[in-house]
């Protein structure tokens, strides 16, 4: 239970006082937070339309002449409101938060990513080393045009990896599969494409000298 | 976070670096990569018809740990059998390079390697055989 600093009503953990509609100060899990079921398969234009109503109603701007428990309580739901949105819009980090929730990791207990994954990785990163070793203009053009092939493959490979998650999602909200299948699942898949961003970033280090590396 | 001076003298003098060519018969290739940081590592290993590891190369992409896991693991893995090999656990490399926690998958990885590069060998070994079985039914 929590009190609403705007009216003073007890009720539950919610955004907004369903009695006034103030802000309310709640430590709330990003679904929660917008109101949300716990679910993987999400449209993002009606939680674009959800985050924009919450928003507008607990904004600071409407509170600026409040006592200040409800200005913060404005500016802490905000920020989790903020936050949940930006989560959970992209699917892959709706994912990466979805295993944090149960309690684990891309990292722990990760197997080992396909063979035929890692075999590209290894062929773009030599590429990539033989163009930091080559001087000669000519040369450097015709492992450029390789490099740029390898990238689109590699593009292509997150593309269907990202696909591929958003297809998933369904299957896995509707439970046929079991908890710790689906969160291997999920992993796996997750980790292929954490694996292919890492690959994308550093040819795009290697070939566009403008970005820091 | 400092690297211990083992894992700096594998970086800058690796050991067995480079690589076998690809279709030699009796090397076998392991090529696994670590999701997190983006590492790759390549371990080729030449083995003999009795199962003894000749020779080893390797070629990693990746941090300073990776690179001294993966070319200790060369050192390791020469003159041993490959039941002895596959039973190598990523402990021994942690303990001989001193890796600190953040760095254990490293040694993982190189575990990984060996018994990918083995796989692949007894891939190319089992193949042949059922090939000649056919031939003569």
């Amino acid at each position: 239970m929590i009190r609403c600093p705007s009216c003073g009503c007890e009720q539950s953990e919610k955004i907004v006082c369903e009695q006034c509609t103030g802000p309310l100060p709640v430590d709330l899990d990003l679904f929660a937070a917008l109101g949300l079921e716990r679910r993987l398969s999400l449209e993002p234009a009606e939680l674009e339309r959800i985050y924009h109503e919450i928003s507008r109603r607990i904004h600071p701007d409407r509170f600026a002449n409040s006592p200040q428990e409800v200005r913060e309580a404005s500016l802490k739901s905000t920020a989790l409101v903020t936050r949940a949105y930006r989560t959970l819009r992209d699917p892959v980090s709706r994912g990466l938060y979805w295993l944090e929730l149960h309690g684990t990791k891309l990292a722990e207990d990760n197997k080992q990513v396909p063979s035929e994954l890692a075999a590209l990785v290894f062929e773009v990163q030599e590429q990539l080393a033989e163009l930091r070793d080559t001087e000669e203009p000519s040369s450097r053009q015709s492992l450029l045009e390789t490099i740029a092939q390898s990238r689109e493959a590699a593009q292509r490979e997150m593309d269907q990896a990202r696909e591929q998650l958003v297809a998933n999602f369904a299957k896995w909200d509707q439970k046929s599969a079991s908890q710790a299948e689906l969160l291997a699942e999920l992993k796996a898949l997750l980790s292929r494409i954490a694996y292919l961003r890492t690959l994308l970033r550093d040819i795009d280090r290697e070939i566009e000298p403008s970005v820091p590396r | 976070m400092a690297y211990s001076s083992k894992v700096i003298d594998h970086y800058k003098n690796p050991r067995n670096m480079g690589s076998f060519p690809k279709d030699e018969p009796n090397v076998g290739t392991g090529i696994v990569g670590a999701p997190e940081c983006g590492d790759v590592m390549k371990l080729q290993l030449k083995i003999n018809d009795d199962g003894v590891i000749e020779d080893a190369r390797f070629k990693t992409f990746g941090c300073g740990s990776a690179i001294a896991s993966s070319s200790y693991v060369t050192e390791l893995v020469k003159g041993k059998r490959i039941e002895e090999a596959l039973a190598i656990k990523n402990s021994v490399i942690v303990q001989e390079l001193n890796l600190p926690p953040v760095k254990i998958h490293c040694s993982v990885l190189a575990e990984d390697a060996i018994k990918a590069a083995i796989a692949d060998w007894q891939k190319r070994k089992g193949i042949k055989p059922a090939e000649k079985k056919e031939e003569a039914a």
